[in-house]
C-alpha cells in the first residue's frame, strides 16, 4: 500500500502543477490560433459562419454553405477605359465562368471587417476559399497552416473555434474543447450528391450553428478540419456532442483547384452501390459472415467496368489501403478529385461464390455529377480572375522553402518501357535530352544539334521544339534555386493528383500547352506538354522514384525508376564534337 | 479463413510500406494509424475491441434498430440494454473486426433493464476480449472524475469502423426516482450522471475511467418531458454483478428483493376511479398501522416517501411497492399549510 502510494507520488510529483502546465499549454495554443479565426458573412442572407486564414496573404477556408449560391446576373464593376484596354482589363480581372459572387464580409478577431472575394467552391463536399482584400499594400494576416488529419486518433484532444450563434459582434472567436470521437466517418450528402462529407472527423467539442466553416485544431494548433455539420437528436439544430469536421487532408486534395478558382470536382468509380456482403460459409445459416466489399451495381460504361471490374467482384484494396467496409471505400474515393489515377485491387467473381486471383488495375476516376455545375464547369469556367490566380501563385511560392544552393547541373533519368534509359542533363539555358534513338541538345543561344548514332546533324523544327519544351516545362530538370523565378508570372491552373498526393499545376509562358507541376512543399511533381515528336499531350507524374506517363489520357505502362541528382556541370554533355 | 488472414497481413504490410514512403512528402491519403500517445488515446484503443455494435429488428420509425454492447465473457456473452429491437433470430452482433454474428437472447433482468446476448465463440476469429470481471468491482465513481463513454451513437460506425468516443466528467449520482417523469427507464437504482454526451445508439455502451476501468453501462438518454432537458446516465457496473453471475456462471442470486414481504402502510387514500389519479389525500388511517404510528390523519396529503416525491395516489402505490416490510421510510405530508415529517418502520399486512 505504502509502495503504491510512493509510486503514485513519484509519477505525479505535483498534480496541480501538471494540471496548470497543461492548462497554460492549452491557453498558449488558443492564443496563437485565435487571431486567424474569422467570421464570414454572406451579406445576402441572415446569419453567417466562421472561417480560418490558412495563408498569410489572406486566404480563408470556410464552408460552401456559408458563402451561399452565386449572385444571379451580377457582374463586377468595370473601370472606364478605352475599348482595347478594357478588353485587356477584362481578360485579367474578370472571372471566366458564368458564376459570380458579390463580395463577402469577413470579420477578424482584431475587430477589423474586410471585404473578401470567393475564389473557389466545392459544393460536393461543402468547401470554399476566399481571399481577404488588403487595406494596405503588402498586408499579411495571422494564419494557421493545415495539419495532417490522417494522424488523428480517437481520444486526441481538439479545439473547435468559430462564432456560434454569431455571439461575438467584435469577431473574437468562441473556443470549445473536446476529443476526437471517430475518424474517417462517411456522412451522406443532401439531395444530389452535394454537401457530402466523405471523410470527416467526429468530435464531441460543442459545434453549433455559426461554427460552420470554422477550424478544428489539434493540440499543436494545426488546422486538422473545417467544422461543417452536426448530428442532431430530436431537439433542433443544437449541439448534442456529435460534430463533424471535413478532414484537412481531403481539403489539401482540392486546394489547388480551389485557389485556381475552379469548381472542385470529385472523382467516382461510377459503381453506384457498394455493400458488405453477408455470404456465409454454409448458406444463410448462422455461420460467420465472410467480410468483404462487393460490387453491387455499376454502369456498363464506367471507368471500373472498362478496367475489367465486374458485378459481384470483391474489392480488396484501393490505393494501398485495405478495403474493410463499403463506407471506407466511399471515403477513399470521395476524397479524391476527378481525374485522379488510382490503383484498385479486386478479385473477379467466379461460379458458385468462388473468387479468382486478386487483380490490380490502374484507372482514372471520372467526374461525379453533383448536379451543381450549372454555374459552369470544366477548364474554362473559373470564379477567380487571372489576376487572382497570379496572386495565388505568388502566395504558394512564398511558402516554399528558400533554397540557398547555387546553380548546379541537374540530371534526371528514367527507364523507358523497352528498358532503355531516357535522361535529361540541364544547366541554365542548356539541356541535353537522351532519347532511346537519338540525343537532342539545346545550347545556350537557344540553338542546338541532334546526334543519331555517330552522326551529328541540325535539329528538325519538331526536334527543336521538343527540346525547348523539355527545357521549359520539365520541372525535374529545373535547377533548384530559380524555380520560383521561372514561375514568377505564372497563373495557377489547378490541382493534380500525383501518385496519391496533391500537387499544383502552373502555366508556363508560350502557347499555353506547357504546365509545370509541383507539390505544395516545392518538390517537383512532373509536367505536362504537347510533345511535337509524338504529336500527343504527354504528362509526367513523378513522385520520388515513382514515375508514370500519361499520353493523351491513357497510361503508358512500363516506365519506372525516376532518379534525380544535382552536381557539377560536365561540358561534354553540350559539346557538339566527340 | 487462412487466405483471408493472409490478405489481411499483406494489406497491412503494404499500407505500412506506403506510409513509410509517404512521410518524405507529408500529405497522402492513408488509413494507417499512428500508435496511441496519450493515456486517453491508449485507453480507448485498448477498450474498443471489447465493444460491439448490436443490430436488431426494426420496422417502426420510432424504434432505433441499433445499440451498443459490451463483451463480458470469453464464452461469447454480450451485455446490452434490454430493448424492443432485441428479437429472437433478428439480433446480430458486429465485433470490432467487422464480423457479423447471429446472437441468441438470454432472459433479461427486468429490474435492471439489461439483457445478455450470446454469440458462438467458435465462430469468432481470434480471441474475444471480455471486460468482465472489472479489475476492481468496488471502483468508486466520484463527481468530477473524468470519464470516456463509448457507443455507436447515430449508428455512425458500420462493421469494422470504430464506435464513437465522448469525453466528460461524472456529474453526480442520482436515484431514478426521476423515472416517474421519464420515458422507459426500467432501472430504479442509483445511476451515474455524466456530461459525456450520450445519443441514440449509445445505449448499452460503456462508461470508463481514464485508466480504462469499466464503471457503467450507458442508459438511453434520460429525457424529461416536463422540463425538456436530457441527461446522459449509466448503470453502475457493480449493480450488474448479480445478474451476470447468475446468467454466466450459474450462481444463485442472494437477493433481498425476491424474498421481501410486501410493505403495508395502513392509510386508505381518497382515490376515486377516474382517468387521472388524484393527489394522495388520506381518507382513513387504520388502527395500529405505521400510518397511525406517524400520527397521520384524515385529509393529510402525502407528498414524499424517502426521496421519492408523490404526486398522485397511483404514484404512492408504485413507490410503496419498492419497499419491503421491515424497512424504515421517511414520510412527508402536508396538513393545512404545515409540512410534517416522520420516520416509521413498514409492516407486513396483518392477516384478517
Amino acid at each position: 500500500m505504502m509502495l503504491a502510494l510512493l509510486s503514485v507520488v513519484g509519477l505525479f510529483q505535483d498534480p496541480i502543477a501538471a494540471v496548470r502546465a497543461d492548462e497554460s499549454r492549452r491557453v498558449e495554443v488558443v492564443a496563437r490560433c485565435a487571431p486567424a479565426v474569422c467570421s464570414v458573412m454572406a451579406m445576402d442572407a441572415p446569419g453567417g459562419g466562421s472561417g480560418v486564414v490558412f495563408d498569410p496573404r489572406g486566404y480563408v477556408l470556410t464552408n460552401f454553405h456559408v458563402v451561399g449560391s452565386p449572385d444571379e446576373g451580377y457582374r463586377p464593376p468595370e473601370p472606364s477605359l478605352p475599348a482595347a484596354e478594357l478588353e485587356a482589363w477584362r481578360q485579367e480581372n474578370l472571372p471566366c465562368g458564368s458564376a459570380h459572387y458579390r463580395n463577402k464580409k469577413v470579420g477578424m478577431p482584431d475587430g477589423e471587417l474586410y471585404e473578401a472575394v470567393v475564389l473557389g467552391i466545392d459544393p460536393g463536399s461543402d468547401l470554399a476559399v476566399l481571399r481577404l482584400l488588403p487595406k494596405c499594400s503588402g498586408q499579411t494576416w495571422p494564419f494557421c497552416g493545415l495539419g495532417d488529419s490522417d494522424r488523428l486518433l480517437v481520444g486526441e484532444t481538439v479545439f473547435a473555434m468559430g462564432n456560434p450563434f454569431l455571439l461575438a459582434t467584435d469577431f473574437t472567436p468562441t473556443v470549445t474543447f473536446g476529443i476526437v470521437s471517430g475518424t474517417h466517418r462517411y456522412q451522406e450528402g443532401q439531395g444530389q450528391r452535394v454537401m457530402v462529407y466523405p471523410d470527416c472527423i467526429q468530435v464531441d467539442a460543442p459545434v453549433n450553428p455559426g461554427n460552420s466553416g470554422g477550424p478544428l485544431f489539434n493540440e499543436r494548433g494545426e488546422v486538422v478540419g473545417i467544422n461543417g455539420r452536426i448530428s442532431i437528436g430530436d431537439r433542433g439544430r443544437v449541439n448534442v456532442g456529435v460534430g463533424f469536421a471535413i478532414a484537412s487532408n481531403q481539403i489539401a486534395n482540392f486546394l489547388g483547384d480551389l485557389l485556381a478558382g475552379r469548381h472542385a470536382e470529385h472523382g467516382t468509380l461510377d459503381m453506384s452501390a457498394w455493400f458488405m456482403s453477408a455470404r456465409s460459409d454454409g448458406g444463410e445459416g448462422s455461420g460467420p459472415r465472410q467480410r468483404g466489399v462487393y460490387v453491387q451495381q455499376m454502369f456498363k460504361d464506367s471507368v471500373a467496368a472498362k478496367a475489367g471490374v465486374g458485378l459481384g467482384d470483391e474489392i480488396t484494396r484501393f490505393d494501398g489501403n485495405e478495403v474493410r467496409s463499403a463506407n471506407q471505400l466511399a471515403t477513399l474515393v470521395g476524397v479524391l478529385p476527378a481525374g485522379a489515377w488510382v490503383t484498385l485491387w479486386h478479385r473477379p467473381a467466379g461460379d458458385g461464390g468462388a473468387f479468382g486471383d486478386e487483380r490490380r488495375t490502374l484507372l482514372q476516376l471520372s467526374r461525379l455529377d453533383t448536379g451543381s455545375s450549372q454555374d459552369g464547369s470544366g477548364e474554362d469556367a473559373r470564379l477567380a480572375s487571372r489576376a487572382e490566380r497570379r496572386l495565388a501563385t505568388q502566395a504558394l511560392l512564398a511558402r516554399w522553402p528558400a533554397i540557398e544552393e547555387k546553380v548546379a547541373a541537374v540530371h534526371w533519368q528514367r527507364i523507358a518501357p523497352d528498358g532503355s534509359k531516357v535522361a535529361v542533363f540541364a544547366h541554365g539555358e542548356r539541356l541535353r535530352l537522351e532519347l532511346p534513338d537519338r540525343v537532342l541538345v539545346r545550347t545556350a543561344d537557344g540553338q542546338g544539334f541532334a546526334r543519331e548514332g555517330d552522326k551529328v546533324r541540325e535539329l528538325s523544327a519538331d526536334e527543336a521544339e521538343r527540346v525547348r519544351r523539355e527545357w521549359l516545362a520539365n520541372t525535374l530538370a529545373w535547377p533548384l534555386a530559380p524555380a520560383t523565378e521561372r514561375l514568377r508570372d505564372s497563373v495557377l491552373l489547378g490541382g493534380v493528383h500525383v501518385h496519391g498526393a496533391p500537387a499544383l499545376r502552373f502555366s508556363l509562358p508560350g502557347d499555353g500547352e506547357c504546365e509545370a507541376w509541383f507539390f505544395r512543399d516545392g518538390t517537383p511533381a512532373g509536367f505536362a506538354c504537347r510533345d511535337p515528336l509524338r504529336r500527343a499531350r504527354v504528362e509526367w507524374h513523378v513522385r520520388g522514384d515513382q514515375v508514370r506517363v500519361v499520353v493523351d489520357g491513357a497510361i503508358e505502362s512500363g516506365w519506372s525508376g525516376s532518379v534525380r541528382r544535382t552536381g557539377p556541370v560536365d561540358e561534354a554533355w553540350f559539346r557538339r564534337e566527340g | 479463413m487462412r487466405t483471408l488472414a493472409l490478405w489481411l497481413a499483406l494489406g497491412l504490410g503494404y499500407a505500412s510500406a506506403l506510409t513509410a514512403q509517404v512521410q518524405d512528402f507529408g500529405k497522402a491519403y492513408s488509413f494507417a494509424e499512428r500508435t496511441p500517445a496519450t493515456k486517453l488515446e491508449s485507453t480507448i484503443d485498448t477498450l474498443l475491441p471489447s465493444l460491439v455494435k448490436v443490430h436488431g429488428a426494426s420496422g417502426l420509425a420510432t424504434i432505433e434498430a441499433f445499440a451498443t454492447g459490451v463483451i463480458v465473457s470469453k464464452q461469447g456473452h454480450v451485455l446490452t440494454l434490454d430493448q424492443i429491437m432485441l428479437q429472437p433470430e433478428r439480433t446480430r452482433v458486429v465485433l470490432y473486426d467487422g464480423s457479423v454474428h447471429q446472437a441468441t437472447l438470454l432472459p433479461p433482468d427486468p429490474k435492471l433493464g439489461v439483457r445478455l446476448l450470446k454469440i458462438d465463440p467458435a465462430l469468432v476469429q481470434g480471441e474475444l476480449r471480455p471486460l468482465w470481471p472489472p479489475a476492481e468491482i468496488d471502483a468508486q465513481f466520484r463527481s468530477g472524475q473524468f470519464v470516456v463513454s463509448l457507443g455507436n451513437c447515430f449508428r455512425l460506425a458500420e462493421f469494422s469502423e470504430k464506435v464513437s468516443a465522448t469525453f466528460g466528467v461524472v456529474v453526480g449520482r442520482a436515484n431514478t426516482a426521476l423515472r416517474y417523469r421519464m420515458s422507459d427507464v426500467k432501472y430504479d437504482g442509483d445511476v451515474i450522471l455524466t456530461d459525456a454526451c450520450n445519443n441514440p445508439g449509445h445505449q448499452g455502451g460503456g462508461l470508463f475511467t481514464l485508466d480504462g476501468r469499466w464503471i457503467g453501462l450507458n442508459l438511453r438518454l434520460l429525457d424529461s418531458k416536463e422540463t425538456n432537458t436530457m441527461l446522459s446516465a449509466a448503470i453502475p457496473t457493480r449493480d450488474l454483478l448479480p445478474y451476470l453471475d447468475e446468467r454466466i456462471h450459474g450462481k444463485a442470486r442472494s437477493e433481498v428483493a425476491t424474498s421481501k414481504e410486501k410493505a403495508w402502510f395502513g392509510a386508505v387514500l381518497f382515490d376515486q376511479a377516474g382517468r387521472q389519479s388524484p393527489p394522495a389525500y388520506v381518507e382513513r388511517v387504520l388502527a395500529g398501522s405505521p400510518a397511525a404510528q406517524l400520527g397521520l390523519r384524515n385529509d393529510d396529503m402525502i407528498v414524499r416517501l424517502d426521496d421519492f416525491s408523490i404526486r398522485t395516489c397511483r404514484e404512492f402505490r408504485e413507490i410503496l411497492g419498492k419497499f419491503a416490510a421491515g424497512q424504515k421510510v421517511k414520510v412527508t405530508w402536508k396538513r393545512g399549510n404545515e409540512v410534517l415529517t416522520g420516520e416509521v418502520e413498514l409492516q407486513k399486512e396483518p392477516t384478517k
